[in-house]
């Protein structure tokens, strides 16, 4: 008997696929497809800081690729969309990238890094041009005048190590992978001609873990579609009653919910989107919209001034935008009355 | 006859295939003397692993204006003389084995796998293929070599095979993974042994997760982790395989998998370098660092039960096998290296550490 014939007899009796839950390692936090980026381990670096890094002395790049690594960094600042970290190249830069080693690398994988945040740098290695694995010789797109079909690009998986130095991780696809644009930084990655070999920028779920885990770069920049944000609408009259052809002025904040789970989005003032006030007769089941109401230079604040004649109920409208991660929301209600002189003296001002 | 044979065969394997440089040995401890080409190996019989041997090696690719040309293979006697070995691009190193360490080289039409026995400072043939033979690791007695075959056309898996060395006979002991998505198809197959050298590990990993299937030698009994959650393999010893996270960097967890009921269990939240070793006790530990920049070592038992703290000696890092290079050392020893590899020679760069006494030596003051 063959030990292979013996084998095959004996593996369907003993062999056992542990097929294991991973709850122990799988983040603790289950990531439905579709969603934001997991997150890696590890802390934040500071809001808007600046990572140098260098060549890694003995393992430079090729000068194509470092190019492409330089453009991935020049991606990664450029898309961030969020006070992620940003990466600059220096020549004492405080960070390694190397290229041929892959001290820290696992086994597979086409490039790899290592993150000491907050204040221990990174490093950062791509394996070299021809680097045979079981499937064959390793191709990079940039290392051929005409890059042939099966390459990677550098550009695109130098992008996908800067994500995960921020804090990404591997992005959670749909089983058919219909999603797979949403992200940059995925488990896979894919070759020339496939849909995203080279994706030069970061997709709607990596902006989306930067933005909850770094903040916006400013109170009027677009929340990633990727995200699902409650807004909160508050408003207010001053003052909440007036004489009869006289004007009160409705103020109202716009914020993201102040839900845990929205990290450093949560109550962020939302600026310079469309915000509708409405009106109605008290009683009334009715609203009439009055007009977008005027940014204001406070964050999130937005005003209009309106004459009354009579007593007239206010709300707010903030409509759920297509172009962005919020949910639309409405105000409470606010009452402003009218009256006459001798009223007045007899109900108190707002 | 098999010498005539192996003889034969090294004249048209390594010898062919590889250009080899003679350098200097600058180990420390050992005669600054030029050496040259490990010859082929006298004698009737294969090359035999023993016990007082110790031997080390660092694999590195060749890059020539950012394309792999080949490899180089530095090796040597713990102490002792070292060789050089160009290798061609697809090629490997494994080992060592109690002074004894596997190399093979694929020309593009033939894969020729040879042992070098650094105690006796030569080398003999033991494996071709016209298949590619991407990774041979010998047995813990050097009588039996198990090889990993793709197919030279398709890259196809072709299973796991063992063989005597030196024997034209190879028998199937592991088929082909079959293909799942969850994990991709497969980068790298790693082969690896348990403590106790009675299992094989077969670790097929894609991009990011592994399969780790565990191959008792004695009884055939295969047993195969398989979960998308995991990646590179650690160590296996006491009935549990300790791997990584599937992780694309580091800090990555590190979680045991007890191989009796499956269970699971992280005993590593967010670890750099690491390695299972046996501690003064013969207890087997994980060694790792306590997170990816180095610096600081923790003990960890399989069991998750956290032990020592030490900061790593000069630096260093602990030496990761399947990153190419390797050493001899006795049980409770920790091997330390710049960057979790041996030096391309390893002298002052590479030290031994005593897990016990927190005694720190250069390699070569440490034999078994």
């Amino acid at each position: 008997m063959t030990i292979s014939s013996r084998f095959r007899r004996v593996l369907p009796l003993f062999a056992i696929t542990t097929v294991l839950v991973g709850a122990a390692i799988a983040p603790p936090v289950v990531v439905v497809a579709h969603a934001p980026d997991p997150e890696f381990s590890g802390a934040l670096w500071a809001q808007d800081e600046r990572l140098t890094f260098r060549w890694r002395a003995g393992a430079e790049p090729p000068a194509v690729m470092k190019t492409a690594i330089l453009n991935g960094a020049a991606d990664s600042n450029a898309t961030r969309a969020s006070r992620a970290a940003t990466f600059a190249y220096e020549a004492s830069g405080a960070s390694p990238i190397g290229y041929g080693l892959h001290a820290t690398c696992s086994v597979g994988g086409l490039a790899c890094f290592t993150r000491t945040a907050p204040s221990g740098g990174f490093t950062m290695w791509f394996r070299e041009q021809g680097h045979a694995f079981d499937w064959g010789s390793l191709r990079w797109c940039q290392m051929y005048s005409t890059a042939p079909n099966g390459c990677y690009d550098v550009q695109t998986v130098a992008l996908d190590e800067f994500g995960h130095v921020e804090i990404l991780d591997h992005h959670v696809n749909f089983g058919d992978k219909s999603d797979y644009l949403d992200a940059v930084v995925q488990t896979v990655s894919r070759t020339k001609p496939s849909a995203g070999w080279d994706m030069h920028t970061y997709g709607r779920c990596d902006t989306a873990t930067l933005q909850k885990r770094y903040d916006m770069q400013t109170w009027s920049a677009k929340y990633s579609t990727c995200l699902t944000l409650n807004t909160a609408l508050t408003l207010s009259a001053s003052p909440t009653t007036v004489l009869s052809g006289a004007s009160t002025r409705l103020t109202v904040v716009l914020k993201v919910a102040g839900a845990d789970a929205y990290g450093r989005l949560r109550d962020n003032p939302v600026s310079n989107r469309t915000v509708t006030l409405q009106r109605r007769v008290p009683g009334s089941t009715t609203w009439a919209t009055v007009g977008s109401m005027a940014a204001s230079a406070t964050g999130g604040t937005y005003a209009t001034s309106v004459t009354l004649v009579s007593r007239t109920e206010f709300r707010a409208v903030f409509s759920t935008p297509a172009v962005e991660g919020l949910v639309g929301s409405v105000s409470a209600i606010v009452t402003v009355g009218v009256c006459n002189r001798s009223c007045l003296l007899t109900q108190p001002m707002s | 006859m098999l010498e005539s044979r192996w003889r034969r065969r090294l004249g048209t394997g390594i010898a062919a295939t590889a250009a080899i440089l003679a350098i200097a040995s600058t180990t420390l401890g050992a005669p600054a003397a030029e050496v040259v080409v490990p010859p082929a190996c006298a004698g009737d019989g294969p090359p035999s692993a023993s016990p007082r041997a110790a031997a080390w090696y660092r694999l590195d690719p060749v890059i020539d204006a950012g394309v792999r040309t080949g490899q180089r293979l530095e090796i040597g006697r713990t102490g002792g003389p070292a060789w050089s070995v160009g290798l061609d691009p697809e090629s490997f190193a494994t080992g060592p084995f109690h002074g004894l360490v596997v190399m093979g080289t694929d020309d593009g039409r033939r894969s020729t796998v040879s042992v070098a026995d650094l105690d006796r400072g030569c080398t003999t043939v033991v494996a071709t293929s016209r298949d590619v033979i991407r990774r041979a690791v010998l047995a813990p007695d050097g009588a039996t070599m198990y090889e990993f075959r793709v197919g030279r056309r398709d890259r196809a898996d072709l299973g796991v095979w063992r063989r005597s060395p030196g024997s034209d006979d190879a028998q199937q002991v592991l088929e082909p993974i079959p293909a799942d998505p969850a994990f991709g198809i497969t980068w790298v197959t790693d082969l690896a042994w348990s403590t106790d050298g009675q299992a094989l590990v077969v670790s097929s990993c894609g991009e990011a997760a592994c399969r780790i299937r565990v191959l008792d030698t004695t009884t055939g009994r295969v047993q195969t982790v398989a979960d998308p959650t995991l990646g590179g393999f650690v160590g296996l010893a006491d009935d549990r395989v300790v791997v990584r996270g599937a992780c694309p960097g580091l800090p990555c967890p590190i979680a045991a998998v007890d191989l009796r009921d499956g269970t699971q269990r992280v005993i590593a939240d967010a670890a750099g370098l690491a390695t299972l070793v046996a501690d003064e006790n013969g207890q087997n530990v994980v060694v790792h660092e306590s997170d990816a920049s180095g610096g600081v070592l923790r003990t960890v038992s399989l069991d998750g039960v956290a032990g020592k703290t030490f900061a790593a000696p000069d630096g260093l890092r602990p030496l990761v096998t399947l990153h190419g290079s390797g050493a001899d050392l006795p049980a409770g020893w920790l091997v330390l290296g710049p960057d979790g590899r041996l030096p391309a020679l390893p002298g002052k760069d590479a030290r031994a550490h005593h897990l016990a006494d927190g005694q720190t030596l250069r390699l070569d003051e440490v034999l078994p």
